[in-house]
């Protein structure tokens, strides 16, 4: 799925809905993995068991939260991640969506979106640089809002500001040398 | 800003569980102290009943198992803090405490009965007034506090060495901590940390080995039932402590370390 998903930096714009749906499929196939897990688990030992899977979990937020993005361009919701994912709230002690798990997603999301802000100006997208630089600004301050521990969490957080500065600088490439669309206009005017 | 309603719950969310595992980690720290002065407790009336006689087993485990009640409604009101969904969440900040409880409780218990506590006993001794438990006991706490045990039985036997009918004791906790470790050898690949703890207990059963070759060997050189060289052994302590209390008031000559010194 993440494999299918790297398309994005090779797929012009137009494409992408059509990439997006190929993803589809896999990503609704997690839902019968999960009904798996929670068939699994015992009641109330959902979090003794949960360090199996996070990793994998946390990648498919990743893959939910980016499909969403490129469709509509705003952030999955956990519930609407939940929801893609198969995971049902009347699990809640067998399986979850943790919001730790849940927000690791969204950091890997503002990893990829970086790279994409470099591949879409390449591809000629000079929009998408400036869509991804506001969406990541406000998630970045949304996760400045949190209280994080000393934990890998906190760790990634602190690894954001790096995208951030690439995103700043391709946004600023794009802008000096006048390529965004609105002085694409005022030139040809 | 877009998402800050968002993530205000999401704040709410990493505060309250930062929060709870604060006060959980306290929790667990102040059994662990409860649970080690228990421990020290039991070794301290276990060496004062001795030296007036044989040690009182049941009334050192009544004031010991007192004690222990102040531990079981700390978890009580723990209960509270912990939804049943969530155990497994704090399992990892609560099991140190926990597992320094049972080691506290097998111990009294081993002193009263001389046999290993149950699941079964410590699963009911966390429990409220009707049976319930409190939580689910996990069996690796379970394991890992008995692991503990030997250590502290290690203690009891050779500091027992000295006194009336230890040597006969030291025996029987010597088998009974080789039973131990074998036992739990084969749960070893089942139970993260008990392979470490299993290294411990080799070297506490390997002390308590020590110790009881030098009784037998000891033993062996004079031909006198056991309870006659106790009898020799205090008659001479008490004669010697009284000339010394003579000379040097408060001075009694003997170290709890050197326990192979009243062989002379």
């Amino acid at each position: 799925m993440v494999g299918q998903l790297n398309k994005i930096h090779s797929t012009p714009e137009k494409s992408i809905p059509a990439l997006l749906d190929t993803v589809q499929p896999t990503l609704l196939s997690c839902q019968e993995t999960s009904a798996t897990l929670a068939a699994l688990i015992p009641p109330n030992q959902f979090w003794r068991w949960k360090d199996m899977w996070s990793n994998s979990l946390r990648t498919a937020v990743f893959s939910a939260a980016l499909v969403q993005y490129l469709g509509n361009g705003n952030l999955a919701s956990l519930s609407q991640v939940s929801e893609t994912l198969g995971i049902k709230q009347e699990w809640k002690d067998r399986f979850a969506l943790p919001v730790e798990d849940y927000l690791h997603g969204l950091i890997s999301l503002v990893n990829e979106l970086s790279r994409l802000a470099v591949n879409a100006v390449t591809l000629g997208n000079f929009e998408e640089p400036i869509r991804i630089s506001i969406f990541v600004k406000d998630l970045f301050a949304g996760f400045s809002m949190l209280n994080l521990k000393n934990d890998t969490l906190r760790r990634r957080f602190d690894s954001l500001k790096y995208d951030i500065k690439k995103i700043e600088e391709v946004v600023y490439d794009v802008s000096l040398r006048k390529l965004t669309p609105q002085k694409e206009e005022l030139n040809t005017k | 800003m877009a998402f800050s309603g968002v993530f205000d719950d999401f704040r709410q969310n990493l505060d309250e569980y930062n929060d709870r595992r604060e006060r959980l980690i306290k929790i667990s720290r102040d059994v662990t102290n409860l649970s080690k002065k228990i421990i020290f407790l039991v070794h301290r009336l276990m060496m004062e009943t001795a030296s007036g006689g044989t040690p009182d087993s049941e009334s050192v485990a009544k004031r010991s198992r007192d004690k222990l009640q102040e531990v079981q409604s700390i978890y009580a009101r723990m209960n509270d803090e912990v939804p049943d969904e969530q155990f497994w969440r704090y399992h990892q900040t609560i099991s140190p405490g926990l597992q320094e409880y049972i080691e506290a409780l097998s111990f009294t218990h081993y002193i009263q009965y001389g046999t290993l506590i149950t699941y079964g006993q410590v699963r009911t001794s966390l429990s409220d007034d009707n049976g319930v438990p409190f939580f689910p006991l996990p069996l690796e706490d379970y394991l890992l506090g008995l692991s503990d045990l030997t250590g502290e039985l290690m203690r009891y036997a050779i500091s027992g060495i000295a006194r009336r009918g230890g040597r006969a004791k030291a025996g029987e906790v010597c088998a009974f901590v080789r039973h131990c470790k074998a036992d739990f050898e084969r749960l070893c690949p089942y139970v993260r940390g008990l392979s470490k703890k299993q290294v411990v207990t080799a070297q506490s059963l390997e002390k308590i080995e020590d110790a009881v070759y030098a009784i037998v060997v000891r033993g062996s050189e004079y031909d006198l039932p056991p309870e006659m060289l106790d009898e020799v052994i205090a008659r001479t302590i008490s004669s010697f402590s009284s000339v010394v209390s003579k000379q040097k008031p408060g001075h009694r000559g003997r170290g709890s370390d050197d326990e192979y010194e009243d062989d002379y």
